[in-house]
């Protein structure tokens, strides 16, 4: 029996499986040491082809100040602090991870003088396919409202997980289904 | 000859034999020259094994997704790895039969275990609400999967890695992005696959049918490249990378027609042939553009733009060297077509003025077109490898075209017409009747 097939195949069976546990390893390790971000957002209802219904996630505040000459399309850091009211804020953007404080890793989707428009790496929170129509008319009537949308992130050396989509303190997951029965 | 003419072959040996056409020995010879290779994979296996694989991942996937919402976080992690557990101890018993496995369980379980890998790359980043770019998802997923075309030596893997590298250059053509995560890398993902490495020996040419995917995931995958080569920085759109892109194409294309083959290869028909068949249909049609002279501006200022790339200079490195292999095969048809893309280079020196005119380019590419239509008949006349019906169209639409484009009066563009239709008619006739000549003096 020639040696090469096997080895090739038991190669990339171990990595079949390496590179979705590495995944799940850094999201679980992001989930339980990261400190807990607010992000008030805006969320239509849009369909991924690949991977089914979700909520597209778009932070309110999505502009930082670039460092210099930084490109478009690059990935760079941004700091996080939070307002007065609670939610999180994007400080300035670095092209090495800042020494201290917590920060994420985006990317730089425009630049042009002291503004950048970032990319947040959170963008979709996936939706049961039976929950999805009922929750494009909830996010309609509410997602003008005073309290808003907001995206509960847990960031971790550069790494954000969105955890929750909440409306009034509140999962907005509980609430559809609470609606739903 | 492909399999399905060796098994043709065989059928009618005992015909053959029985008739006296040829001896047992002769009859023997042949059979054992002409062996039908029963472990080549068939395009029917192929698609069945590839329909099979589809709907067995699509149907575990709904299963498993109707009560999604019911399952905890870890039982739906179990759920995302269970289809690849399954696969690829499937594959590990394939891969135990070795050489003796049947075509279509290879095909099968290469294909079930590449979408098993892809379903759980999915499923974690659904779970853990990944974002993330489609392109950054496909590039792990078809990476992910070219080993299986190794060990497996699966041709429905190998046709969907070739149209997942194809897709995934084309969608990395903004510039910005280093040039592992670029469609710069496109070249080196299509050597991780040709030709089937590691371990590969020449058992047997590829087939048809992934000569063309192969023919047609380069031309996209490096059009891909070409596009970055050509783009500006960011935020800026040059006036003419569009103009310069399309003639690194046509190089690229240029390249393709002239890619090395063997003397067997060289042999083969056309249609077997893609890259030649692409290749040239690419860089003619651009040739025949390149007779109006407001085509022929934009052609000259993106030519002289695409000079300033390092792609470009890569590009007739590589072209310089598979022009002298041609040269020594003399595969002069394939040369002639392919100088349609070196034309504006030729004249870019003697432009002077800014911008430049676009006349000369267009008289001498119109002239060219019309050198390269009598290159195709004049050879085969002269019982080289030539194309007498290919160049005998490529005289008349160029006629075509040019008349198309000119003031003269509907009248005299009518008469041009029908004398060059009766032309045409009359060189077919007497091509044909050359032809059945040859064959009966054969016989």
């Amino acid at each position: 029996m020639k040696p090469l097939p096997w080895l090739v195949f038991a190669s990339i069976a171990l990595a079949q499986w390496i590179a979705p546990l590495l995944q799940i390893w850094r999201h679980e390790r992001t989930i339980s040491h990261g400190t807990l971000f607010k992000f008030k957002c805006s969320a239509p209802d849009p369909y991924d082809l690949l991977r089914g219904r979700y909520l597209a996630v778009r932070p309110v505040e999505s502009s930082a100040m670039p460092p210099a000459g930084a490109p478009m399309g690059q990935n760079a850091f941004v700091e996080l602090t939070v307002g007065s009211d609670g939610f999180a804020k994007p400080g300035n953007l670095s092209i090495t991870p800042p020494t201290s404080g917590d920060y994420l890793d985006v990317k730089i989707r425009y630049a042009f003088g002291d503004h950048a428009t970032i990319e947040w790496p959170f963008d979709r929170f996936y939706l049961n396919e039976k929950l999805a129509p009922q929750a494009d008319q909830w996010f309609a009537e509410h997602i003008r409202s005073d309290k808003g949308i907001v995206a509960e992130v847990r960031v971790f050396n550069g790494r954000g997980v969105l955890t929750d989509l909440t409306y009034d303190n509140k999962s907005v997951l509980d609430i559809l289904k609470a609606q739903s029965k | 000859m492909d399999s399905s003419n060796n098994r043709w072959l065989l059928q009618q040996l005992p015909e053959w034999e029985r008739q006296g056409l040829i001896s047992s020995a002769a009859a023997q010879t042949l059979r054992e020259r002409y062996a039908a290779d029963d472990g080549g994979a068939g395009v029917s296996h192929v698609i069945m094994a590839a329909l099979g694989a589809l709907l067995v991942g699509t149907g575990l996937i709904a299963l498993i997704g109707y009560n999604w919402d019911q399952f905890s976080r870890p039982t739906r992690l179990l759920f995302a790895f269970l289809p690849l557990l399954v696969t690829q101890v499937l594959s590990l018993r394939v891969v135990r039969l070795g050489s003796a496995a049947a075509t279509w369980k290879r095909e099968s379980v290469a294909l079930l275990q590449a979408f098993a890998a892809g379903a759980c790359l999915l499923l974690v980043s659904q779970i853990y609400n990944l974002g993330g770019d489609w392109p950054d998802f496909l590039f792990a997923w078809f990476l992910l999967s070219l080993p299986l075309v190794w060990v497996f030596r699966s041709e429905a893997v190998a046709i969907f890695y070739l149209v997942a590298i194809a897709v995934w250059a084309v969608a990395q053509t903004d510039r910005g992005a280093p040039w592992h995560q670029s469609a710069f890398l496109y070249p080196l993902l299509l050597l991780g696959l040709f030709p089937y490495w590691p371990g590969w020996k020449a058992e047997r040419p590829l087939s048809v049918a992934l000569r063309w995917v192969l023919a047609g995931s380069a031309l996209f995958g490096l059009g891909g490249a070409a596009f970055l080569a050509c783009r500006g920085n960011p935020g800026e759109y040059p006036q003419d990378s569009l103009a310069a892109a399309l003639w690194l194409m046509t190089l690229t294309t240029a390249g393709m027609t002239l890619l090395p083959l063997s003397s067997a290869g060289i042999a083969r028909s056309t249609g077997r042939k893609p890259q030649v068949v692409l290749g040239a249909l690419w860089v003619l049609g651009y040739g025949m553009a390149a007779t109006f002279r407001e085509v022929s501006q934009d052609i000259l200022q993106g030519a002289a733009y695409a000079m300033k790339t390092g792609w470009s200079w890569g590009l007739l490195g590589m072209i310089g060297g598979f022009v002298v292999l041609a040269v020594g095969k003399q595969r002069w048809a394939l040369l002639a077509i392919a100088s349609v893309a070196f034309l504006p280079l030729a004249i870019l020196p003697f432009q002077t003025q800014q911008p430049p005119s676009g006349a000369l380019l267009s008289v001498l590419a119109a002239l060219q077109l019309f050198g390269i239509g009598l290159t195709l008949i004049v050879l085969d006349l002269l019982g080289r490898r030539g194309s007498p019906r290919f160049g005998a169209l490529l005289l008349c639409l160029l006629i075509i075209v040019r008349l198309g484009d000119s003031d003269l009066s509907l009248l005299t563009k009518g008469s041009i017409f029908l004398l060059v239709g009766l032309a045409f008619l009359a060189f077919n006739f007497f091509m044909s009747r050359r032809r059945q000549t040859s064959l009966h003096t054969i016989s």
